[in-house]
């Protein structure tokens, strides 16, 4: 006995952001080292202007000195010297070496906080621990910690600036914590001054210490905000992309639920038609062409809504423009559609010149196959189909025209034609096949990519589309690079004219 | 019934019904036909039949893969429906099929016609024929006998 099990729980499924593991989250290898090439970029800019103040020290020395800058010891030089050998050193780590156990984007960022943190110490130590702004420096490294590492790692780096901080203040000092004593020992001489100085220094270093915990508090909160948002935004990308390709399968799972009954009755039409189920009488066969042309109709109905959805879901990938050449593209629509004209002794004059753009191919195939097979589509019998195109070089600009002598379109129909399932009765009496999406696919193919379409028509004299292309990738007679996919990214601006 | 293929102008030769054509040529070609849609089958059998080939029709993928890894010689020509059973059945057979039977020539016939094609994608370097239903006799064929000529496939 087989048993089966079903179960439509849906909220265990449900999507929901995740909140938790926040905190202590790391940012990825990645993310760490485009933040220590930055860290990186941003020593050079410091070792540049360190550099630049030691030439200007030694040009001008006397007026430093004037205004009471005096000579310093050498130190800004040797410090010059080690952020610019530690510099080589990162890179060396970052670029050059395999990243292993111990050479990973978190231990070069940590070193390279380490590093600045003892050269910044030294510099506060020369420039003045107190009374000067040199201290404050310290903040940077604890903002950046915050950004690169986790909460508990930057509270590390911001514990390791209170401990170098104290440790320079100490040096300067050595009897900064026995300075009580002193002061009951020794209570008329200089102690009234000593005491007073280094209560002046342990207030500076309580209020830089506290500084610094409120400045990590604060940056840390923020930095785990951003960090939540970055991975809801993540999660909400994935999520998106999850549920396209979810859609583009049911979109093709109804298609062909909705389409495969009517082919299998066209299949079976096509069987009686070639006489595979013995003769059958003219007067029969007619009734089928038009049973068939009707089913036909509607299949590519329902293969349209099918393309239309896709093109719309398209329009969200940047990253799928290439480089087109629009005369084989419009040769080969010409090509395709050669039989239908001729079935209605309809000809198809002029071509397009030799230009290329930035698009997507299969895209603008099917705008010059929707707008070339409608203007044989909506020409009398026996009329011509014109092509024709004109490239500005200066403006980097062409447009193709496309001319039929048909049907035409009237005043009041005209700005609707590219509305989704829009019907011009006039149209819809001329051709019984038609879809109603043909010109909306167009639309969403000049929306992807960014043409411009100029309508003009006339009832019984004929339609004219004009397909304005900007930013043509290749100057006249360079040749034989058309073909040639070029991956380009181009702003999405897309318009269609109707006028 | 559309044709999408690079070499449409090689398969322009039309066929009557009753005339035994390849078969003649080179004694009867066996194809193929897996399809769950009993009207299609139907359809594909007798305009096959009709023109000499000897059409072997299966239901779902799994039939036709049962009886390709028991018979030691493979058909001439697998014509496969790609959403068959499940959405993705046509693709995983081809996949398995390419594997044990490099040369055997295969073709796709769906309603989705070119529209499958993003489904293809990754799946194989070689160009795959679709042919999108309805079946057209005429140009099924012609299509038929190109794939037949052809020495391996490609």
């Amino acid at each position: 006995m087989a048993i089966a099990e079903f179960s439509w729980n849906l909220a265990r499924n449900r999507f929901a952001f995740p909140r938790a593991g926040v905190k202590g989250s790391k940012l990825s290898d990645e993310v760490l080292i485009g933040n220590a090439r930055w860290f990186i970029i941003f020593r050079w800019v410091v070792i540049a202007i360190l550099l630049v103040f030691q030439i200007f020290a030694v040009i001008a020395s006397d007026a430093l000195t004037e205004i009471g800058i005096t000579h310093q010891q050498g130190w800004p030089l040797a410090i010059t010297m080690v952020l610019c050998i530690s510099n080589i050193f990162y890179i060396y780590a970052l670029d050059f070496r395999p990243q292993t156990e111990f050479n990973s984007p978190s231990i070069n960022i940590w070193t390279q906080i380490i590093v600045d943190l003892l050269c910044l110490s030294v510099v506060v130590h020369y420039i003045g621990s107190i009374g000067t702004p040199a201290p404050f420096f310290y903040v940077l490294h604890i903002a950046l910690s915050c950004i690169f590492f986790s909460t508990m790692e930057s509270l590390v780096v911001a514990g390791l600036v209170c401990v170098m901080y104290g440790i320079v203040l100490l040096i300067e000092n050595p009897l900064l914590f026995l300075a009580p004593q002193s002061v009951l020992i020794d209570s008329d001489s200089g102690a009234p001054m000593a005491t007073h100085l280094k209560i002046n220094i342990l207030l500076w270093m309580l209020t830089l210490d506290v500084l610094f915990m409120v400045v990590w508090y604060v940056v840390s909160r923020l930095a785990i905000v951003v960090r939540t948002h970055e991975r809801q935004l993540v999660d909400a990308y994935e999520h998106i992309s999850r549920a396209q390709v979810e859609k583009d399968r049911y979109a093709v799972l109804m298609t062909h639920q909705l389409k495969a009954p009517l082919d299998a009755i066209r299949s079976k039409i096509g069987l009686i038609k070639g006489d595979y189920c013995g003769e059958t009488s003219p007067e029969i066969k007619e009734v089928l062409e038009k049973i068939d042309n009707r089913a036909s109709g509607m299949a590519g109905l329902i293969l349209d809504v099918l393309k239309l959805e896709r093109l719309k879901a398209a329009a969200r990938d940047p990253n799928n423009l290439e480089r087109v050449n629009i005369d084989a593209v419009i040769r080969k629509c010409i090509d395709k559609l050669k039989p239908i004209a001729h079935s209605r002794q309809i000809t198809i004059n002029g071509s397009a010149e030799h230009f290329a753009v930035a698009g997507i191919p299969y895209q603008l195939e099917i705008l010059f196959e929707n707008i070339i097979s409608n203007a044989i589509i909506y020409s009398y019998d026996g009329a011509s189909v014109e092509i024709a195109s004109a490239i500005d070089w200066q403006d980097s600009s062409a447009v193709v025209s496309i001319a039929d002598h048909g049907i035409g379109i009237s005043d009041k129909d005209l700005p609707h034609i590219f509305d989704e399932y829009f019907y011009a009765p006039r149209a819809a009496l001329h051709n019984r096949k038609s879809s109603g999406i043909g010109l909306s696919i167009v639309k969403t193919v000049a929306e992807n990519n960014k043409l411009h379409i100029k309508v003009d028509s006339e009832p019984n004299r004929g339609t004219t589309f004009h397909i304005i292309f900007s930013g043509l990738t290749s100057e006249p007679n360079s040749g034989k690079s058309y073909d040639r996919p070029e991956r380009r990214v181009i702003q999405r601006d897309g318009a269609c004219e109707p006028t | 019934m559309q044709m999408t293929m690079q070499d449409q102008q090689s398969n322009q030769q039309t066929a009557r019904p009753q005339s035994s054509t390849r078969a003649s040529q080179n004694g009867s070609s066996r194809i193929a036909h897996v399809d769950d849609d009993p009207d299609i089958r139907d359809t594909v059998k007798r305009i096959l039949t009709a023109n000499g080939y000897v059409v072997d029709s299966y239901q779902t993928m799994s039939d036709f893969l049962a009886s390709l890894w028991e018979n030691a010689t493979p058909p001439d020509l697998a014509i496969l429906d790609v959403m068959v059973e499940t959405m993705d059945a046509g693709l995983d057979a081809y996949v398995e099929i390419r594997k044990r039977f490099p040369h055997l020539h295969m073709v796709f016939m769906t309603s989705l016609g070119e529209e499958i094609r993003p489904y293809f994608t990754n799946l194989s370097d070689e160009w795959i024929l679709i042919i999108e239903k309805p079946v057209n006799p005429e140009s099924f064929l012609s299509i038929v006998h190109s794939r037949l000529e052809r020495p391996e496939s490609s």
